[in-house]
């Protein structure tokens, strides 16, 4: 158990499993002995929208607030390329880390403009000023090339973020957690997991 | 038995002394069980949904009765029925639900309950799950004379939960449990405490001269409340009220998840301030405050939405300490919700201490960040029944002037671009009676919109309304996808199952509406020919007498997608034939499903549209609506 705060922010849209993905990254790090806080937002913002999930861990004494000041996340897990950039007002050049699945969610509201979906070098570009580290990680592609769903995209995702040794979970943590909040289709959720190390590994 | 609880479900029954996180919501449903309830009811209400989803799931499990009922008044009432027989219950909804609860309220209030009697209400400060207003539950205990407790987070709300039903049945009066989205969907790690066994079954003691409250036995029971009110604030008013200590002549004054900020900004500041933290906020808890405030020189109230408290500190001021300078709303906003970089400053301001973080710097440099990202408005999922029927809507009225009355559901999601045929939307059912009002001011044509949840809830006093008093009645769109599918797939009276699970006779929207006198339609959500011609034919009778409604049926695609899975057979999927394609955009411009991308190397560029089958759920409407017939189902799966 940590004396300090690690300050998780997910972020991705309605419909996604930002949702599920926070429970399972709750759960292991409450396996592993921390005090958790955060915010879980359930709604309107479910269908389709842009949707944060905030997760707090660490010492009991520290964690107050439910959601994460802006400009202090440590790690900011985009679930979508787009929502990493609406996300950087949580990030700060000194601290942050940002992880980005790059599975575009075209917003249907966009496509209405004409409007180009951003590049993912574009969206690199606009992360940079505010993240000490910027990762695009392949996850719902290489989810449904090996896989066959991008469904395992976001266990990919939690395995690239302790890959990389970006989240201070240890992996056997967090493989109990997938098996206890999503027990049905386990094995290709640890499949996803590993592969999502590996990647994770590969980004230094 | 306890032991089989907390393997079956080890988080939300597990064993005294363990520590989960939990949700403000499940803290509140946990500290319900541990109370012992007896019987829950709630209409869903979002931020509230998910204590009723949890109180229903645990049910059958430790021995309560649950129900869903149709609206928020009958499951106040079914709550309070079960309080007066000696059972303790509880019930939930959100904001807005109070108010169609409180013709109830007050008088039960007055003659009192037996058994201890919790009623859950959720503000919604920032409108995350609510358009409507951002209503301050506050000023309800105090016009209905009914005690609050405001937890600050998910601890806090299991163990007020507790302390509600047993100061409740002490002073056998209801009490509001009130808590913000905030808190209610914050997640903390809880410490449980032990289960009390629910007692379920009581006895109704006939006693009318105290349940029938007619004057001037009314006066007495106004007389009996009042003191209730001055008893339990000079019992607990101290107890539950707590000052955390600190140094310096200035004190601040919180309530609710606003102590959470004001905590964390004071622990970044490195500051130790004394803090009053009121939990039991009405009756105002009057000796607590003037014995902070007595030798203080300023204080902050902090509070979200209205300044309830700071009101009642201004006036114990007068007496106590007139020279005090009061601070609150002169520094912190009324409307939506707090959080630390509002709370923040404002501690730096009044400390005169800095952290040296410039929020309005930082949050210029991320909006410049943003420059030419597109925005992501909430839109019907893909394969949405609502979708298909505002299309046929869409094909049939066109650019004809229509007001398109609408209520409270998915298909508000109707207000958004492209569709943007939602005029208004007010309160549970307003859709019936608002249409009515403009079509009898107006030559205006008017098309109601309204779902099947909504329409159990509160929209057949509108449609009688219409057979009783109508000439020209509009044309009354139930949506009806078998769910109350915005606050997470609650059952309703036409679902065909109860909140515990148990199957029943669903009631028929189409036979209801009838029964009011309505001309009545069925259409295949699904099918946009059937849904245009059937539209068509009762829009050409809008001259003739009566209530004319269309019931759109569909189920709710994440039903049927969740049907498919569970079952292990893949929808069908469905693709663009690129050689068909001639890039007219329907799909994406005007039927807008999310599933369908379209895509282009740069802004201006001539796009290519696909199919993300990843995202589709087969609902096949796309492919009705294709003008050039390039959209097929792929082989496989079931459509």
């Amino acid at each position: 158990m940590s004396k300090e705060v690690f300050d998780l922010m997910l972020t991705g849209v309605g419909g996604e499993g930002v949702l599920t993905t926070g429970v399972i990254i709750t759960k292991a790090a409450h396996d592993e002995g921390n005090f958790l806080g955060g915010v879980q937002l359930h709604g309107l913002s479910q269908r389709g929208g842009s949707i944060p999930t905030f997760v707090r861990f660490g010492s009991k004494e520290k964690i107050h607030s439910p959601g994460i000041m802006k400009t202090d996340a440590d790690l900011i897990l985009a679930l979508e390329p787009i929502e990493a950039v609406k996300a950087v007002e949580y990030a700060r050049k000194e601290k942050t880390t940002i992880l980005i699945n790059n599975y575009p969610y075209m917003p249907v509201y966009g496509n209405l403009q004409n409007v180009a979906y951003p590049t993912i070098q574009n969206i690199k570009k606009k992360i940079k000023p505010f993240a000490k580290e910027v990762g695009v990680i392949e996850a719902d592609k290489v989810a449904e090339e090996k896989l066959g769903n991008i469904v395992y995209g976001n266990t990919i995702m939690i395995g690239a973020a302790i890959g990389s040794k970006k989240l201070p979970i240890k992996k056997e943590t967090m493989k109990k957690a997938l098996k206890d909040v999503v027990p049905r289709g386990v094995e290709k959720n640890l499949k996803a997991f590993e592969l999502g190390l590996k990647m994770g590994k590969k980004l230094k | 038995m306890t032991k089989k609880l907390s393997e079956k479900h080890p988080r939300l029954l597990g064993e005294k002394g363990k520590r989960f996180p939990l949700l403000g919501n499940e803290a509140i449903a946990r500290g319900a069980i541990e109370a012992g309830v007896g019987l829950v009811a709630s209409y869903p209400g979002t931020p509230s949904s998910e204590v009723p989803m949890t109180l229903a799931k645990l049910s059958k499990d430790v021995g309560y009765y649950f129900e869903y009922s149709t609206n928020e008044k009958v499951s106040f009432e079914v709550a309070a029925g079960a309080a007066w027989s000696g059972v303790r219950s509880l019930v939930a909804m959100k904001h807005f639900g109070l108010n169609v609860a409180s013709d109830s309220f007050s008088p039960v209030a007055y003659v009192g309950i037996e058994g201890g009697m919790v009623m859950v209400v959720a503000d919604d400060p920032q409108g995350w799950s609510s358009a409507q207003s951002e209503q301050d539950t506050r000023y309800f205990g105090r016009m209905m004379r009914i005690p609050i407790l405001e937890p600050s987070d998910p601890q806090e709300a299991l163990e007020l939960t507790k302390k509600a039903f047993e100061i409740s049945e002490e002073f056998k009066i209801p009490f509001i449990l009130r808590t913000t989205t905030k808190v209610s969907h914050a997640i903390e790690t809880v410490k449980l405490g032990e289960i009390k066994k629910a007692k379920t079954k009581g006895r109704f003691k006939k006693n009318p001269e105290q349940y029938n409250n007619v004057r001037p036995h009314l006066q007495q029971l106004h007389r009996e409340i009042d003191q209730k009110l001055v008893k339990i604030n000079k019992k607990y008013g101290k107890k539950l009220n707590k000052v955390v200590p600190g140094k310096g002549k200035t004190g601040i004054i919180t309530t609710g998840v606003s102590h959470e900020y004001v905590k964390e900004a004071l622990q970044k500041l490195d500051l130790k301030v004394p803090i009053a933290k009121l939990t039991l906020t009405y009756p105002t808890p009057k000796e607590f405050i003037s014995k902070f405030i007595k030798n203080k020189e300023t204080v902050l109230v902090v509070e979200e939405l209205q300044p309830v408290i700071e009101n009642e500190v201004n006036r114990i001021a007068k007496d106590i300490n007139p020279q005090i300078k009061v601070h609150g709303k002169n520094m912190l906003p009324r409307d939506g919700e707090y959080n630390m970089e509002i709370i923040l400053p404002v501690m730096e301001k009044i400390f005169k201490k800095k952290l040296g973080v410039n929020f309005k710097k930082h949050q210029k440099k991320a909006e410049k960040a943003m420059k030419g990202i597109p925005p992501r408005k909430p839109v019907f999922c893909a394969g949405c029944p609502h979708r298909s029927t505002f299309y046929a809507l869409k094909e049939v009225y066109g650019n004809d002037e229509v007001i398109y009355a609408g209520d409270v559901g998915c298909y508000v999601l109707g207000m958004f671009e492209p569709y943007k045929m939602q005029d208004f939307m007010i309160s549970m059912g307003a859709s019936t009676g608002l249409g009515h009002g403009i079509n009898k001011a107006t030559d205006q044509e008017v098309v109601v919109t309204i779902g099947d949840s909504t329409f159990f809830h509160s929209a057949m006093p509108g449609i009688a309304n219409y057979s009783f008093n109508d000439g020209e009645a509009p044309l009354i769109v139930v949506f009806d996808n078998g769910v109350t599918a915005m606050t997470g797939h609650q059952p309703h009276p036409g679902t065909g199952l109860t909140g515990m699970g148990e199957k029943i006779n669903p009631l028929k929207i189409e036979e209801v509406a009838e029964a009011l006198g309505a001309e009545v339609v069925i259409a295949n959500a699904y099918n946009q020919k059937e849904l245009t011609k059937k539209i068509k034919e009762l829009r050409n009778k809008k001259t003739e007498r009566g209530p004319k409604v269309l019931v759109s049926k569909g189920e709710c695609r994440l039903v049927t997608k969740r049907k498919y899975r569970r079952k292990g057979v893949p929808l069908i999927k469905f693709q663009i034939n690129q050689d068909k394609c001639k890039k007219c955009g329907v799909c994406t411009n005007e039927f807008a499903c999310p599933a369908i991308k379209e895509e282009r190397k740069k802004t201006g560029d001539e796009p290519k549209y696909t199919i993300d089958t990843q995202l589709c759920l087969g609902c096949s409407v796309c492919s009705q609506v294709c003008p050039h017939n390039a959209i097929k189902a792929e082989k496989g799966g079931k459509k």
